[in-house]
């Protein structure tokens, strides 16, 4: 399938009328055995890790758990911005999305062991009462107690599935009763969404892994989770455009090198967006110089952490600016999928070192020393990820087919 | 298992011109043509203006009459005549500073942000605001210009080599506005001209005096529309598109900064630089709103300047209020969470000290008011849309005068706390500076095309053609 | 679209086009629409002409396809001054904070990288938008505010609502009569043969309004 955008124009043309079959993953298409077997495999790591990790295990299954729901709920950020914006541009990769954030309800459950292990992560939830207690987090003891974070925590979890759920099912609806309603819907309900969204990702990144160090704060905190949640799913994204599309794969013809451009354009202006949000963060507080603030900078430049991150500064942001920086590279999928590997690998990184450094500091011995059970949890979560993705792709079509917005994604042009 | 008839485009597998979902015209309206969009724009530079102009002009010039009385009075007195000292040794004049600096940038967001998005709808305002940029600037930079105490050696701010072998103090985030707020106005007044050279030339072109030949001819820099300047400027717009989005991202956190990298508390907080940015383009969106409100009528651009781009334009402000919103919420919730005595004791007087009246006026204007623009019959109705833009400009102005005086009035040492009071001067420069931006405004609308021209006429349905094969 | 391909023949002979002696600068035809100009363009870039160009007055979509133009080099204008704007300015506040003016200010090391950033990045904006200005004026070879085809009444239009070919009579295949003719076949409104403009007649002339 040549990518030429002269073949653009009369291809769109065609498939004005999309038929749902040929955007969908055919029956026997083999990625209901591989997401079960991914399914399997990662619960069979998880249970393994568990079993064996001891307290360690909580930490590195945190990361993992943090890594790919931030994936899931950029899926969902991505789908509510494309409706509040009225996007046309994205209707063809945005079901992709929509597969992506239909896994929220599974974090629901995967939530557990991190309950279970609230006590070798969190400094405030080991001892109830009793001086060491109110030392550590004096007013805020109503807050950062095990019942009342638990309830918070489980209501940004039901709220993200209620939303994921609710707007995948409207938008996969709209294939068999082609009807502009159900758009019109989903463009109002994506404001009161983003409101919720805001408001609730905030709130989560301060209760799950600002509260590692329970003394220490940074009102910016939500904005740079949320940054780097955008850019792991329009990195995610391109991966599975480019892993549908190549090849003659279902989505030829319809995701374009237009629309690898875009999510490439937007790659390249999230990974800004995120360096200056966490300059800001970093910038600020050097300059105040506050010690319960630097504490944590001086936590992660310190016993080994320096290195990862200096890797964090150039993995997240520096190489992939150059990179993703000419036009060429953002319109050709080789060079655009290894960008987006690239910068999934660095989130994970990314991630690592916002929890790590914190979390082992309860225990002794803090200091950058990567463990199997890191890898054997991000395989355990990945794995169950991967298995509900795909199980969530297998049936619906890969694109919106009914969407009114659909003809103008598929013949647009850049410059 | 097939799907719904295609849906209606104006032409298959192009960019439609209606609204696919809502079923209206997404530009302008009468389908005026290309003709009819040069006659429009290019009329009300031609004619004697409406009285109305004129009235408008003198109201403003007299305004800057006030200001350079103010500023005049200043320079031979001294910073005295201000309200400013310690404790709250930064005014008024920071305060207007960050007001109009925050004012412009929306003016970028229309013109390099939502071009990159590929909003066509900005065409009919991007002009108008990239010239309301140009001027906030202008008016944002008297302040720190006039404010040093000895303005005569504000030269000392700048790098160049000098006989006492003194150097600025680049670790200063004042030094970093010299830089940012200066380059700022460099580089929108690059990107204002070099969208401006197509439609100066149809102006010349269309000139019946010599004069007016002369002017816009030297200005358009003799374009021609060739299909080659187009090619090379086409390119050279895209990327200082490209340049102007982190600019105008970088400009006001770089004000934030003046804040932030500071100890006090309520003002360092890593939230800052996109919780100004945030506020800038709301203040700046309301900016646009109130002086398009007037422009359209005075002008009969009504078909050009829609209630689609009205409609859009409070869908961003009700979205930049509500991030505005969430950072105020942010702030006080970490104030609490932080267990800092001193950041808790900060917003408690904030929300019920000696302040009090300016924060509600603040939250009531900024998180309040534009909530209405839920409601589409919000959204369409000028005397609303018109009413909100004001409250919003007042609330950011509040809220800048919150975070400045709140913070400085009270902060460690009870010993030091005062109550700050604006003197006369304070309000009349204010009141001047004002004068500054709409006479500058007013002299852009007669002699200037408010519309860009050549940026519509190239989203109009008549533009697209058949194939781009 | 004509078979005749408007190739010069050795020598044109004067014909009923050509109002006398006068040098000719070369061809306009006017289109009404971008895809009629569009069309033209591609034909005239088929017929083997080179020196020769479109007028709008807005870009129209896919014309620098049809005339085969080469992409605009103002991107490396923008990379190259931008990046050295951001190395200057990162040098410029090395330079003052560690040798020409060193102060202690809050125990800050005299190389503070992070306060640092943002002029650096200013002035890295600054280059850029420079270089995206100088870049575009050079290469699109303005200011210059004389042109033979300001000469042309009709060519005032050029900003308001119509499109021009124009085929410089320097090319090589450009001829008196075939080629004002082949214009007109592609479907111009009107064809007209602009003169070279007399030495002492350098300033323009004020037309007057539309013709």
């Amino acid at each position: 399938m040549s990518g030429a955008s002269g073949t653009t124009g009369s291809a769109a043309r065609e498939r004005i009328g999309v038929d749902v079959r040929q955007v969908s993953l055919p029956a026997g298409h083999p990625v209901a055995k591989l997401s079960l077997a991914a399914a399997v495999a990662g619960a069979v790591a998880l249970a393994v890790a568990w079993a064996l990790g001891g307290p360690r295990f909580y930490s590195s299954y945190l990361t993992a758990y943090l890594f790919f729901l931030t994936l899931a709920l950029g899926g969902l950020v991505f789908v509510l911005l494309q409706f509040v914006t009225r996007a046309g541009w994205s209707v063809a990769v945005r079901r992709l999305a929509e597969h992506v954030m239909g896994t929220l309800p599974l974090f629901l459950v995967l939530f557990v062991p991190v309950i279970i292990g609230m006590g070798d992560l969190f400094p405030w939830a080991v001892g109830e009462g009793g001086g060491e207690h109110e030392a550590l987090v004096g007013s805020k003891a109503l807050w950062l107690q095990p019942g009342s974070w638990i309830l918070r925590s489980a209501v940004y979890l039901v709220l993200w599935s209620v939303l994921g759920w609710w707007f995948r099912r409207q938008s996969i609806g709209q294939d068999r009763h082609p009807d502009p309603g159900v758009t019109r819907r989903l463009q109002i309900a994506s404001a009161p969404g983003l409101v919720v969204f805001g408001v609730t990702v905030t709130l989560a990144s301060f209760d799950w892994v600002m509260s590692l160090d329970p003394h220490w704060y940074s009102t910016i905190f939500g904005v740079y989770v949320f940054a780097g949640a955008v850019v792991g799913i329009l990195a995610l994204v391109v991966v599975l455009s480019v892993a549908l599309e190549r090849r003659r794969g279902p989505l030829a013809g319809i995701v374009t090198p237009e629309h690898y451009h875009d999510l490439g354009k937007l790659l390249f202006g999230f990974v800004v967006f995120w360096a200056y949000i966490a300059f800001s963060q970093f910038m600020l507080i050097w300059y105040g110089n506050l010690p319960e603030e630097t504490v944590w900078y001086r936590q992660r430049f310190e016993h080994g952490w320096y290195p990862v991150s200096v890797a964090v500064a150039v993995g997240c942001f520096v190489v992939p600016f150059f990179f993703l920086l000419g036009r060429d590279v953002k319109r050709n999928r080789l060079t655009l999928t290894a960008a987006a590997v690239w910068l999934l690998v660095f989130h994970y990184v990314d991630v690592y070192w916002l929890v790590m450094p914190s979390a082992l500091s309860v225990d002794p011995g803090g200091g950058f020393h990567p463990h199997w059970l890191d890898l054997l949890t991000l395989v355990a979560v990945g794995g169950l990820f991967a298995g509900a993705v795909g199980r969530l792709m297998a049936g619906p079509a890969l694109v919106p087919v009914a969407d009114p917005r659909l003809p103008e994604s598929l013949s647009f042009e850049n410059m | 298992m097939s799907v719904s008839e295609a849906p209606r485009v104006a032409r298959a597998g192009v960019i439609p011109d209606v609204d696919p979902v809502e079923d209206r015209p997404l530009l302008v309206t009468g389908d005026p043509g290309f003709h009819g969009v040069t006659e429009a724009v290019a009329r009300p530079v031609e004619w004697q203006p409406p009285l109305g102009w004129y009235v408008v002009l003198a109201i403003s010039v007299s305004m800057l009459g006030l200001f350079g009385v103010s500023i005049g009075w200043l320079l031979w007195e001294g910073v005295g005549v201000w309200g400013n000292n310690v404790p709250v040794a930064w005014g008024w004049p920071i305060v207007n500073f960050v007001f109009w600096v925050g004012i412009g940038h929306a003016g970028t967001l229309i013109s390099a942000v939502l071009f990159l998005f590929r909003q066509r709808w900005r065409t009919s305002i991007n002009r108008a605001a990239e010239a309301m940029t140009l001027f906030a600037v202008m008016c944002a930079l008297v302040f720190p210009g006039i404010h040093t105490g000895r303005p005569w050696v504000d030269y000392w701010m700048f790098p160049v080599p000098n006989q006492m072998s003194v150097w600025p103090q680049f670790r200063s985030p004042l030094m970093w506005d010299v830089f940012a707020v200066s380059i700022y106005g460099l580089v929108s007044l690059i990107f204002w001209y070099l969208g401006l050279v197509p439609d100066l030339a149809t102006m010349r072109d269309r000139s019946k005096t010599r004069v007016r030949q002369v002017v816009y001819g030297l200005f358009a820099l003799g374009w021609r529309g060739s299909a080659r300047h187009w090619l090379h400027y086409e390119r050279a717009y895209l990327l200082l598109a490209g340049l102007a989005t982190p600019l105008v991202l970088s400009v006001h956190s770089v004000v934030s900064f003046d804040f932030a990298v500071a100890q006090l508390p309520g003002w360092h907080t890593t939230i800052f630089p996109p919780y100004f940015v945030a506020g800038a383009i709301f203040s700046g969106m309301a900016m646009v709103v109130t002086l398009m409100v007037i422009c359209r009528v005075v002008f009969k651009l009504e078909h050009i300047i829609t209630m689609l781009h009205f409609e859009r334009m409070a869908r961003l402000i009700l979205a930049m209020g509500s991030i505005v919103g969430l950072a105020y919420g942010t702030e006080f919730f970490v104030a609490w969470f932080s267990g800092n005595q001193f950041e808790w004791f900060t917003f408690l007087n904030r929300s019920g000290g000696p302040y009090a009246w300016a924060y509600w006026i603040m939250i009531s204007c900024n998180v309040l008011s534009p909530q209405v623009f839920w409601f589409k019959k919000a959204r369409t109705s000028i005397p609303v849309l018109f009413a909100v833009s004001i409250f919003v400009n007042i609330g950011m102005w509040f809220e800048r005068f919150v975070i400045v005086v709140t913070s400085l009035h009270r902060d460690f040492l009870p010993s030091s706390w005062s109550y700050f009071t604006p003197t006369f001067w304070d309000l009349a420069t204010l009141i001047g500076s004002f004068g500054l931006f709409f006479t500058m405004f007013t002299l852009f609308v007669r002699f200037v095309p408010m519309v860009a021209m050549s940026e519509l006429k190239g989203v109009l349905p008549q533009a697209h053609g058949g194939h781009h094969d | 679209m004509t078979d005749a391909r408007g190739a010069a023949a050795p020598t044109p002979a004067p014909s009923a086009w050509d109002g006398g002696r006068t040098p000719v600068w070369g061809a306009l035809a006017e289109f009404t629409t971008p895809d009629g100009l569009l069309a033209a363009a591609a034909a005239v870039r088929e017929a083997g002409f080179e020196r020769f160009d479109a007028h709008s007055p807005f870009p129209v979509h896919g014309i620098e396809r049809a005339m085969r133009l080469k992409r605009s080099p103002v991107p490396w204008f923008v990379l190259v001054l931008g990046l050295g704007g951001a190395a200057a300015g990162m040098l410029l506040q090395w330079w003052v904070s560690t040798h020409a003016y060193p102060l202690v200010i809050s125990g800050k090391p005299f190389f503070s990288w992070p306060a640092f950033v943002p002029i650096m990045f200013e002035c890295g904006v600054l280059g850029g938008a420079l270089g995206a200005v100088f870049g575009f004026l050079s290469m699109a070879r303005l200011p210059r505010h004389h042109h033979p085809l300001f000469g042309s009444t009709r060519f005032e239009r050029v900003g308001d609502d119509a499109f021009f070919l124009s085929i410089e009579a320097a090319d090589p295949r450009f001829d008196r009569q075939r080629t004002p003719a082949m214009l007109a076949d592609l479907g111009a409104r009107h064809v007209e043969l602009v003169d070279m403009p007399a030495p002492e007649a350098s300033r323009k002339e004020p037309e007057g309004g539309a013709a």
